[in-house]
């Protein structure tokens, strides 16, 4: 399929989502607290046009605090668990422990901790997103095809740490990269609840896309409650895209082996 | 895929979609026969009516007669939240804030204001350092303050008082929206200087050692309405012999409150959790009242929507008989 008909499709998609979301919602519902339509959310948008680049710049900082440090911690301890057998099971019991506790449970905790300082954000977002970093880094590592590792011996590539940075990493670095997909996905997923109560939010006061969506919710504005949904599913997907398009970029090694890409 | 395959399949889902939003059209959720009654409450020495009537029976005692077999209530940490789910259908009846109501009522909530519950009755809490040197709201400049969420009485009374006082409530100090029991915690972790919160709250942080009230809410806008019942259009359109009995069922709770205040504190100590100590200290260290005539409240609740107006809350300055349902109070005078 060549990408210009692939684009046709998308296109087609979300302006055939949003032609129904306008007929249902002007036509059928008929009542903008239950669902407003689109050209009130686009009004509204116009709006706060002034704010949301605000809001986004914020939003971004605490997911980018979460997501730095889900990596640092995940991607280690999930490449020792794959690649030693003892850290395996060291660590699975307690990951597995900490790993069902929603996001949003670590809130008054957060708050005890971090006070209510951005890092408290931060922490709520690393909570979410350390998992699927950490799980996906293990997986790479648990599958690297024994021929590699076996080869790279022949090679004279012997020490763990060498075998880890020249055959390991490189080899889960797609299950890696995917795990960060699934992360940044959850990772907007709990700047709402992050920011549902009141942060610092780097000294301006009263902004943040998931702070404002539940102050407008307290007012019952629905088109602003619906505008700051679409951005935070225009964000994911934006950012979803661009790791899919980096993936693309640094997997060129890998292509061939995806049927779907065909 | 064929291209006929595709339009069938769009056209099966714009079918589905019309199908499913006329289930659950707003019409046949009203059509459907009145059985359970549902009361909307907050943890707050301010409703206690409502959970006298509810302990001792009063609610049920008079829906029953209407064929209602269940009468139940559900408890909102705030205000907005309890709006909000009335705006969804989910509420008959409504103890909230007259600040709250009216941003429902701006955004097309079907309901009115039939009586008062209360008026004053929150307090401003700082931390104990803070609150041995407080001398006016100029010390809350630099501050971070929690108070309930954008659009409830606390929220609006405190930005108008700061107003009041040239405080710019955006720019001067930190506001930051929170239920009571997280402004709580908050305070007592040390994680933000004061709270603005109605009772019991104020006196609980008291009696933990983390904060002294330093403002009462009656002196920073001397009486303003607080407490209010709001009742659903459908109750009052059709079953208006039922709304009245709301309303004296309401009046013989308030007086109860005066007649047999101990055991009010009981019954309200059990329904927030709260200890007997806490509710007996938040009712000697109050300025509120309950009371039941919305006349006394009228200029007060429309100074709200007044302020309500100039912050951007609502679009419109709504008229009293836009909010209020005078006519049930005034057939059983």
């Amino acid at each position: 399929m060549n990408n210009l008909k692939k684009n046709k499709i998308q296109i087609f998609s979300i302006l055939l989502f949003l032609f129904l979301w306008q007929i249902i919602s002007q036509y059928l519902i008929n009542d903008p607290l239950i669902l407003p339509t689109v050209s009130e959310v686009i009004k509204a948008f116009f709006e706060l046009s002034s704010d949301i680049p605000i809001d986004l710049a914020v939003s971004l900082l605490h997911l980018s605090t979460g997501l730095f440090f889900a990596l640092i911690i995940g991607i280690p301890i999930g490449a020792l668990m794959g690649w030693y057998k003892n850290a395996d099971q060291f660590f699975d019991p307690i990951i597995e422990m900490l790993r069902p506790i929603p996001p949003l449970a670590w809130i008054p905790f957060a708050i005890i901790w971090f006070g209510l300082s951005d890092y408290s954000a931060g922490f709520i977002i690393f909570i979410g997103a350390l998992f699927p970093i950490l799980t996906n880094t293990y997986t790479g590592f648990r599958n690297i095809p024994k021929r590699l590792v076996e080869a790279a011996k022949v090679l004279g590539c012997k020490k763990n740490i060498n075998l880890i940075r020249h055959v390991a990493l490189p080899s889960s670095f797609p299950y890696i990269l995917s795990g960060i997909r699934i992360s940044i996905g959850i990772g907007w997923m709990c700047v709402v609840a992050a920011e549902m109560f009141g942060l610092d939010n780097y000294g301006l006061g009263n902004v943040g896309v998931g702070n404002m969506l539940w102050q407008y919710y307290s007012l019952h504005m629905m088109d602003r409650v619906a505008l700051y949904m679409l951005i935070l599913g225009v964000m994911g997907l934006s950012m979803d895209r661009l790791l899919k398009y980096a993936e693309a970029n640094l997997l060129k090694w890998k292509k061939g082996t995806n049927i779907r890409q065909i | 895929m064929g291209k006929n395959r595709v339009y069938k399949y769009i056209a099966a889902i714009i079918i589905l979609i019309i199908g499913l939003s006329g289930c659950t059209s707003q019409q046949q959720a009203e059509e459907a026969k009145l059985n359970t009654i549902t009361i909307g409450v907050q943890p707050s020495t301010h409703q206690i009516a409502e959970m006298v009537a509810m302990d001792k029976g009063w609610w049920h005692e008079i829906f029953s007669k209407y064929g209602i077999t269940k009468t139940e209530d559900r408890l909102f940490p705030s205000g907005p939240p309890e709006m909000h789910a009335m705006l969804g259908g989910e509420l008959d009846i409504a103890y909230v804030g007259a600040a709250p109501a009216i941003s429902a009522i701006s955004k097309g909530l079907d309901a009115k204001i039939i009586a008062a519950v209360q008026i004053s009755g929150s307090a401003l809490v700082l931390k104990p350092e803070l609150a041995d040197s407080y001398k006016g709201p100029n010390d809350l400049i630099g501050k971070k303050i929690a108070t309930f969420p954008p659009g409830s009485i606390q929220d609006s009374v405190l930005k108008h008082w700061l107003k009041q006082n040239n405080i710019d409530p955006d720019k001067d100090l930190r506001i930051v929206a929170m239920g009571p029991g997280d402004a709580i915690t908050a305070i007592e972790a040390g994680q933000i200087d004061g709270v603005f919160l109605p009772a019991p709250s104020p006196s609980k942080i008291e009696l933990d050692k983390k904060g002294k009230m330093v403002e009462l809410s009656g002196t920073m806008w001397p009486d303003h309405a607080c407490c209010v019942i709001v009742v659903s259009g459908k109750l009052i359109r059709e079953y208006p012999e039922m709304v009245k009995e709301i309303l004296d069922i309401h009046i013989r709770a308030t007086n109860y409150i005066y007649s047999d205040t101990d055991d009010a504190k009981k019954i309200c100590a059990k329904k927030i959790k709260l200890s007997e100590e806490v509710i007996d200290y938040s009712l000697k260290h109050w300025d509120g009242a309950w009371i039941t005539d919305p006349k006394e409240i009228v200029n007060s609740v429309l100074s709200f929507a007044k302020v309500q107006y100039d912050l951007g809350y609502i679009e419109k300055m709504p008229k009293q008989e836009d909010l209020f349902d005078m006519s049930f109070y005034n057939q059983i005078q």
